[in-house]
């Protein structure tokens, strides 16, 4: 499933739009911090999907850095050391989650040898890493890169925290041409992040060496 | 204390005075944070391209001195649209780096200190900010005011007198006394002499309360992020560039000052001149071409203090210097469309009492940060981990973060003059003391006042927020 491939509605910066046109069930089963990230049947947003990881959107949101409740609902991304920024809905405990959610498919790592790569990626991995190591099979999920923050935005979630502007957009005036111009950049951007995806684990599984970097450069 | 001085003299730095000069380098630390958040606040980060644009060819199709055709004025108009668009940010992205290795710089010197047994003590963070502005750094020759002010090439000239490498020579006429240093790198290189000299590793407590652990510290963020051109986003900050230390004896406190300094000055400053640089005179040469002095880590990827403010200086000067060759003008300023017209030294008395309200609370949050950042240097383990990662990266981030960039956004009109004015976050030190509630309380109640305002800046979210803080004494 490609990330891009329903209709445009945007204007400006922010392609993906558009409604599900469905309704938030009342009491989430499952707690987790984006789309594609649920455990199970009926565990998304809406209460409706099928199967593990094809779940639209988080049953859990937050804003940003240390504003999460509980553990395995840190979005990560924009703000946090190396090892948060490693952990995308998988962080140990309340607060310690990096970042908000839900994570837009246009979320870049900010810290660390990944630096500019999506943090939705490598939330996904996590995920089926994880149901991997329980006998579990995991759907695709409804966009294959993530929710593009249009979509979220046209789905009543915002976007997450940071004041250097949209994550994913470009400096041209003309309205159509930008919206071109940034689709082109968001599919570029999900398209290396998941060319380089091995390596952004690697380097996480090598998280204290970067943390010591600074120590050991003397 | 001289009024105005951030702190009283240290001729040299010896084991009688190590305690002391030790606190000088952290109160030199805190000195630069409000400045250089009060001149990041002034700048629109992520201005209207298109809003911008339209202005630029007005302003350009209304001073054109060289009969430049429309379409020349346009393609002109639509390139500088671009330029700022990329520059505003960086620019933000460059001075919020800065801001962010100064508290790191705060934390570093505070580790020095709390870990030093009979030389040292815990650090003094609480009530350090200057309360006289314009404030002077004594040591540097000559003295030269620093104020809180909005992004100009004069603050940033001060700025680049804050973290220059170089000695710049006085003039003779204005020496009015003995000085004793030239630079910040060499106030530390004279605690460094000390401790290389007098002290051994038994005079550190390795187990004292510090700073260390690797999550409290991140070279960058969103907000050290900006975009180039075709919109990939850059990092101004980078890891190798040192994080926190563990000072544990008289090597780790060398390296730890040396962090400071090579962040600050740069760890090659002292060879060049061909590219951008300030004269011994004190006189910005910039250069046809940008071409920094000197990096601050290993891989060359990130630029010391000195030299990310030296280029913002003079990608403004150049760029102001080709729109006025290209208009015919003497004093088109481009900054005007992504600076905003904040006043200078402002005090919270300055505004109309509903600001009061919103700007008091957001000093006390201001210092609320030195309250904890106080305690984590009296608290070990899990109790100091949840002052930082709940109590001060919450702070920084949702509620100082978001009030002072709410703030630098508000205008009232003078009753004097009838003139409409910009409003900024003060920075300012609040007086906890003056109440027998905890700072903690005193927060949350200057919150509900805050939030009482008409078209308050101020929700209950804010309130929310501060409720989650921990309860720090002071």
């Amino acid at each position: 499933m490609e990330n891009f491939k329903y209709s445009q509605k945007a204007n400006g910066c922010g392609s993906g739009g558009g409604s599900s046109n469905k309704t938030d069930i009342q009491v989430p089963i499952e707690l987790h911090a984006c789309m594609g990230l649920n455990a199970c049947k009926g565990h998304d947003r809406y209460g409706d999907n099928d199967c593990a990881g094809a779940g639209y959107c988080a049953t859990q949101v937050h804003y940003c850095h240390t504003m999460n409740n509980c553990r395995g609902q840190g979005g990560c991304g924009l703000y946090g050391d190396t090892e948060e920024q490693c952990t995308p809905g998988a962080n140990d405990c309340a607060w310690q989650g990096s970042c908000g959610t839900p994570i837009p498919a246009e979320r870049f790592i900010t810290q660390g040898k990944s630096k500019g790569r999506s943090v939705w990626q490598l939330a996904r991995k996590l995920f089926e890493d994880r149901m991997d190591n329980a006998n579990r099979n995991v759907q695709e999920a409804p966009f294959r890169y993530g929710p593009p923050i249009k979509w979220l935005q046209d789905n009543g979630r915002g976007e997450s925290c940071g004041y250097s502007g949209h994550k994913n957009c470009a400096f041209i005036i003309n309205a159509e041409d930008r919206l071109k111009a940034q689709e082109k950049s968001s599919r570029q951007f999900s398209q290396e992040s998941a060319r380089l995806l091995d390596n952004t684990v690697e380097n996480c599984n090598n998280c204290d060496e970067v943390e010591n970097a600074s120590l050991k450069k003397k | 204390m001289k009024k105005g001085t951030l702190f009283q003299l240290v001729d040299d730095v010896t084991p009688a005075n190590l305690k002391q000069a030790m606190q000088q380098a952290i109160e030199i630390e805190i000195a630069t944070i409000p400045v250089y958040l009060y001149t990041y606040y002034s700048i629109t980060r992520v201005p209207d391209q298109g809003a911008i644009t339209k202005q630029i060819l007005a302003d350009f199709k209304a001073q054109n001195k060289c009969e430049k055709t429309d379409a020349e004025l346009e393609e002109a108009a639509e390139k500088l649209g671009l330029d700022i668009m990329v520059f505003a940010n960086k620019a933000g992205s460059l001075i919020m780096s800065v801001a962010v290795e100064e508290m790191l710089h705060m934390s570093l010197s505070s580790n020095i200190k709390n870990a030093l047994k009979k030389y040292g003590g815990l650090p003094e963070l609480v009530g350090k900010t200057p309360k006289h502005w314009p404030a002077f750094l004594p040591g540097h020759e000559p003295p030269f005011p620093i104020n809180r002010a909005k992004l100009t090439l004069d603050q940033l000239y001060t700025f680049l007198l804050i973290e220059s490498p170089l000695p710049v020579v006085p003039d003779p006429k204005s020496k009015a006394k003995a000085i004793p240093y030239d630079t910040i790198g060499d106030y530390y290189q004279k605690i460094i002499d000390c401790m290389n000299k007098y002290l051994t590793d038994d005079d550190f407590d390795a187990d004292a309360p510090q700073l260390i652990n690797s999550k409290f510290y991140s070279q960058n963020n969103v907000d050290t992020v900006y975009y180039d051109a075709d919109h990939k986003p850059q990092f101004s900050n980078e890891e190798d560039s040192g994080g926190l230390v563990h000072v544990t004896s008289v090597a780790t406190a060398v390296h730890a000052m040396d962090e400071i300094v090579e962040q600050g000055e740069g760890a090659t400053s002292k060879t060049g001149k061909k590219g951008d640089h300030l004269t011994h005179d004190g006189k910005v040469v910039c250069a046809t071409k940008i071409n920094p002095l000197s990096y601050d880590d290993p891989s060359k990827g990130e630029l010391s203090h000195f030299d990310k403010f030296l280029e913002i200086y003079c990608t403004i000067q150049r760029t102001n210097h080709d729109l006025n060759m290209f208009l015919g003008t003497e004093d088109f300023d481009y900054t005007k469309y992504f600076i905003k017209d904040l006043p200078t030294n402002p005090a919270t008395t300055d505004y109309p009492e509903d600001i009061q309200k919103v700007c008091t609370l957001n000093n006390a949050i201001y210092t609320y940060l030195f309250v904890m950042a106080e305690g984590c240097y009296k608290k070990k383990g899990h109790t100091q981990f949840e002052i930082f990662m709940f109590g001060i990266h919450k702070t920084m981030i949702w509620l100082l973060n978001t009030i002072s960039d709410s703030m630098a956004g508000l205008t009232y009109t003078d009753p004097k003059d009838k003139t409409t004015k910009c409003v900024s976050a003060t920075f300012e030190d609040y007086d906890f003391s003056k109440s027998t509630a905890s700072p903690k309380e005193q927060v949350i109640a200057l919150g509900e006042i805050a939030m009482k305002v008409k078209n308050s800046i101020i929700n209950q979210g804010v309130l929310d927020i501060i409720h989650d803080l921990p309860d720090v004494e002071l």
